[in-house]
This record gives C-alpha cells, structure tokens and sequence, in this order.
C-alpha cells in the first residue's frame, strides 16, 4: 500500500532529510511561546541568534559535532556534583558567622533554643530528627521488607503489574498531602493511642510524625528491595526449593542472605529520605523545641526548624547564620548516609561478581 | 541540496527576524496602560485582604498582573529582603534589623489577633461570661503556671489546659505574644503551622486554647464565629466579668468596630503592613500601593478589616512620593 500524503509528510517531519523543516517548525512554535511570554522585542532578538547558531551548526563537520557535543555533555554532567560540592560551601560560608562567636560544642550540645537572647542550643532538634526517624524506620522497614518479600517471591504474576504502580504512586504524591492527611487521621489516632497508654498527648507528636514517615520512605525501601531481590539468581532459589525447602525457607536462608548487603542499602536510603522529609513532618509533630522524652511528645526536628522558621532569619541577629547551620548539619547527615549506602551497593555488586 | 538550504536559511530567517525585531518595541505599546506584575507575599492575616485588593485592582488595571502567596509574616519579610517579591505583607511592628537591611514600610490596615477555644468546651459558658484576663493569658502562654481549667477559670474542674500557638514565623503569635509583654519564641504551647491549621486543632480538642487572626476566627460569610470556635472575651478591666463594653467577640462587626473605637487595644490589634525593599520603584507597584492606600481602603470593612486612620494613609503617601 502506497503512503497517503500525510504520512509522507509526517515522515519527512521526523526523517533526518526533514530536519529542515522540524528545525523550522520548532523555531517557529518557540518563537510564538516566547511572544507570549516575553514580548516581540526579547522574542525576536532571541530567535535571531538562534537561527544564526542553527546556521552555524549545519555549517561544522561531522567530527567537530561530535566533539563539541561530548565536551557539552561532560559539562553538564559535572554540574549536579557541583552543585552539591556549592551548597556544602554555602552553607559553610553563612555558617562561619555563628561559629565565630559560639563553640559548636555548645551549638549542638545546649538544648536552650532562645534565638532573640542569642541562645542557638540545636540538641531538641537534632533528638527530635533522631527520634521521628528512628519511629519512622521501626515502622517502615518490617513492613517495607516484607511487602518486597512478598511481590517478589509468593505473589501471582498477576499482581506485580498492579502492585508497582500503586507503590510508585505513593511515592509521588506531594509531602503536603501527606501532612494534611495526617493532621485529620494520624494526630486523632495518636491522641486516642495516647489515651489507651495513659497518658496524654495532643496527637502533635514524635509518633505522628512518625507514622507519616514510615508511609513516605515505604515506596523507596520496598524500591529498591525488589531491585535487590530480582538479582539473585533464580537457580540459586530452584535449588532451594529441590531440595525440599518450604517458600519461607528459601527466602529465609537463600534469598534474605544473598542480598542482605543491598537490603541495608534500601534501608540506608529509605533512611535518608526519612531524615529530609520536612512538610508531612511539620504540620504533624507538634513544633516544641524540647528533647522529647516519649514518642508521644511533641518534637521539633530539623528541617522542620528550618521551614518554620525561614521567615525570622533577616529579624534577630545571627540567626539566619545559625539556620544555615542547622541546614549544614542535616545535609552533611544527608550525605553521610548516602555514601554509606552507595559503599554498601558497591561493596555488595562487587562480591557478587 | 546543502547550499541551496543555508542560502534558503541566509536570506529567508535573518532578515525576517531583523525586520521583526525593527518592528517591535516600544513604539507598539500605549503610553497610559499600566503593565507589569506584582508579586506579593507574606502574612496569612493580610492575605483575604490583599486578594480583594488584587481582584478590585485588575478590574482598573487588566494588564497588571498581581499574584499573591501566603506562608507568614516573617516569610514575607525574608522574601522582601531577597528581592524574591515586589510586596511583603507583614502583620507585626517592623523589626530595627529589618530595616537595617533595607525593609521601606507602610501601613495600610488594621486587623487584631483574638483568643480562642473549642465550640466544645465544657466550661464554654463560664468562659464567655466571665472571659479571661491578660494576666491569665500569661498564666497560660509564658509562665505556664495555669495547667488546668481550675487555674484558668477558678471552678474547681481539674482537666488540664491544652494550649496551642503558631509554628511558623508569624505576625500573629508575634503580635500575641507583645500583648502578653513577650515574643514568638517565649509562647509555650504545641505549636501548628498556620491559621487555618490552629483554628483547626482548637476545633478538635474541648480542652483547647489558641489565637487566630480575626478573618480565620470569623466565618467570612456568616460574620460569626468559624464554626466549632469560640472566641474568648477578654477582660480588660480585671474585674472577673465580661462588661458591657467589654462584649464584642460574638461578631466580626463587633470586634472590628471595637478595633476602631479603641476599645480592643493594640496589641492585639495592630496594624497590618506592606513592606518593600527601599522605596519601590516599578510603575505597577507603586500604583498599587497608592491605590490601596487611597480609593482602595473602601473595600476594607466589607472583608472584615479596620480602615486605617486618615493621617496613617497620608502618612504612607507622602512616604510614597
């Protein structure tokens, strides 16, 4: 059957000989985007220096593309690590102002938080971030794990389709979201848990908190605990499963022990997610900034202290020097555990080669 | 085929681009049209005020755009400073470090923060009749020596007090705590983040205590109490009743009226700002500020705020220039 003439068109479109016209075309649908939003002036002189290094292009060899096009890709392939390496240096920079005049001893040691008395003690926050995480992985990583143990080795083939897109989907919705939906269910039910135990709590507190964590770090663990499951050989389980063993034995004692190094990856990872999660955390864990002594206290982790508080830096002397250092601390905490991680996967690719 | 297309490129797309860009520019816009955008951010207290303004203004001025965003009064002020948004609204004094860095502000309403409790509460009556004192309030929020409703209202009843404030840098819990002779730091309390956030836990929990700013602690509609909230009368006098002059919390209309007179002092009335980075510049944002200050303040009573006194707006137009 002969092409219609729109699919010849449509063909010489996309086909290296049309590039003429798709380079066209797109110049021309760019041109009226940037009218909209610039104007004709800004827009015209844009497009004309466009079209001039489009001009240019067509004009180099083939080699001299090539060339250019590796250079400009390693460039860019440089700029996430510098971006890091410019925040690190940043925060360094606007933090200097603080640890000038205070020991950071103090700094990380004093729980006294009085920023219009000059008094910067971080110890409530950093405890309070220890304190949300660690609830957030008690929860998340028994039923991450097993959730992956299940989709991975007993569930119907069936049900894999279904259940990577849902548990993805969790993994995009908005932090917001979260925190609204554990203001209406999580602090009610924290407060009546409190309640059965005895004591009191408003529902604010560590364990809401951590409870909207452990649902945000499920997506990443159970992740990247299927990834890790999926690259133990199959054999290995068929040998198991000859020999006799029951499903759990074999997860047990074959699957659990090949990949235990990238298990703690996906932990590792999950726990890093934990530690920077700053809405859901906020609008949930009650924002007093006192080391709590229960988990049904109030907390007041850190980057829920830098949110909250990003509007009284410019009003009280030295304090946004003191958030900056608070930021520098959570992400040098960040990074660590991230290393970790990724020196863990290393170490577990390379033995299983 | 390659020479006939850059000749094709040559004299098809350069001259059409240089003959566009002749043919643009400023001689095609109007002298008198106002265009721009203004970008606003800040306090939660001034937001419903600021989106009417926004609304009113667009219908004068359709080719200026103004977007407006929430998150408090100190965010505001940081956004301002960092050359982030053209107007910071700010609902508390302007801090001296503030204006080192540069802060230009100017008055433009007047709205109050007032106390609140739950619809539920059990002592609900006893709270409106006999209302709260400042002394109390700081018996609650600073000192924390009234721990339980016995402590707060004298009858006996032993559950404890639930207080809650403000998380987020805000003029609110600021304006609060100078009523209470303290700042934002010193107020105790588990503290939730925004205004609609501490209405709604003070609406959850019978034994709550909170502040709001007038327009979350009233219905817009209704003009009433946001439903499941009390408002708590304060008793100005010390004198262990709610007066007849001291009765102005079961409407909006009351609370702002009272603002007016002088009757509910500020703090916690206070006046409402629009801070800029210097004096402001662009046509659109000075426009703007004009207008609120001058044809702008007859939108005011209607959503719930106080019109400023005539001397404070010529005060801020002469400031204007």
């Amino acid at each position: 059957m002969a092409d219609m003439r729109w699919t010849r068109l449509v063909k010489a479109f996309l086909s290296e000989r049309g590039s003429l016209v798709f380079h066209l075309t797109l110049l021309l649908v760019g041109y009226f985007v940037l009218v909209m939003l610039f104007g004709w002036f800004i827009s015209s002189v844009l497009v004309f220096i466009l079209g001039s290094i489009l001009l240019f292009w067509q004009t180099l060899t083939r080699l001299a593309k090539d060339l250019f096009a590796r250079k400009f890709m390693f460039g860019l392939t440089l700029v996430p690590g510098f971006l890091v390496f410019l925040m690190l240096f940043g925060l360094f920079w606007k933090a200097k102002a603080i640890l000038a005049v205070r020991p950071i001893g103090r700094l990380l040691l004093s729980s006294a938080w009085r920023p219009s008395r000059g008094e910067f003690g971080l110890l409530p926050f950093l405890a309070g971030t220890l304190a949300v995480t660690a609830v957030a992985m008690v929860i998340a990583v028994p039923i991450s794990l097993l959730t992956a143990i299940y989709l991975s080795e007993y569930a119907p083939r069936r049900l894999r389709p279904i259940a990577r897109p849902v548990v993805d989907l969790l993994a995009g919705l908005p932090s917001v979201v979260f925190g609204v939906w554990g203001v209406l269910m999580v602090v009610p039910l924290v407060e009546r848990l409190a309640r059965l135990f005895h004591t009191y709590s408003s529902g604010y507190s560590i364990l809401a908190g951590g409870i909207v964590l452990a649902i945000m770090v499920f997506p990443t663990i159970i992740h990247v605990a299927l990834e890790v499951f999926s690259s133990v050989s199959q054999e290995l389980r068929d040998a198991a499963l000859s020999l006799g063993a029951t499903r759990w034995e074999t997860v047990k004692k074959v699957v659990l022990r090949k990949s235990g190094q990238g298990i703690v990856a996906a932990v590792v990872l999950g726990l890093s997610r934990a530690f920077g999660e700053t809405m859901a955390v906020l609008m949930v864990v009650g924002n007093i900034p006192r080391v709590p002594h229960s988990i049904f206290d109030a907390g007041y982790p850190l980057p829920a202290l830098l949110a909250n508080n990003y509007g009284e830096m410019m009003s009280v002397p030295l304090y946004d020097s003191a958030l900056m250092l608070a930021a520098l601390v959570l992400l040098l905490v960040v990074l660590f555990f991230n290393s970790l991680a990724r020196v863990i996967l290393v170490r577990a690719e390379r033995r299983a080669l | 085929m390659k020479k006939k297309r850059m000749i094709l490129l040559k004299w098809l797309l350069i001259p059409l681009s240089i003959a566009i860009t002749i043919f643009s520019g400023p001689a095609g816009l109007k002298a008198e049209e106002l265009k721009g955008t203004v970008s606003l951010s800040g306090a939660w207290a001034l937001y419903p005020m600021a989106v009417k303004w926004a609304e009113e203004f667009r219908k004068l001025h359709p080719g200026v755009q103004i977007d407006v965003q929430a998150g408090g009064a100190g965010k505001g002020i940081v956004d301002t400073l960092a050359g982030m948004v053209d107007i910071g609204m700010v609902s508390r004094d302007i801090h001296p470090a503030e204006v080192d860095k540069g802060a230009w502000a100017v008055a433009v309403t007047k709205d109050g923060v007032v106390p609140t409790a739950s619809g539920r509460n059990p002592f609900k009556n006893d709270l409106q009749k006999k209302g709260l004192s400042r002394d109390i309030f700081i018996k609650v929020w600073i000192t924390g020596q009234a721990q339980t409703w016995n402590d707060v209202l004298g009858n006996g009843a032993g559950q404890a007090v639930h207080v809650f404030t403000r998380s987020d840098a805000c003029g609110a819990a600021e304006t609060w705590a100078a009523f209470l002779g303290q700042k934002q730091e010193d107020l105790l309390g588990v503290a939730v983040y925004g205004d609609p956030g501490l209405a709604d836990a003070v609406i959850r929990d019978p034994l709550a205590v909170g502040f709001n700013n007038i327009n979350y602690a009233f219905e817009a509609s209704t003009k009433k109490p946001l439903e499941g909230i009390v408002v708590i009368p304060v008793d100005l006098n010390n004198n262990g009743r709610v007066d007849l002059e001291e009765n102005f919390m079961s409407t909006r209309d009351e609370i702002t009226a009272a603002i007016k007179r002088g009757a509910y002092p500020s703090p916690p009335a206070r006046d409402l700002y629009f801070v800029t980075k210097g004096l402001p510049q662009k046509p659109a944002v000075r426009e703007f500020i004009r207008w609120v200050l001058t044809k702008g303040q007859v939108f005011v009573p209607d959503t719930g705020y106080i019109p400023l006194e005539p001397e404070k707006l010529n005060q801020g137009l002469k400031k204007l220039g």
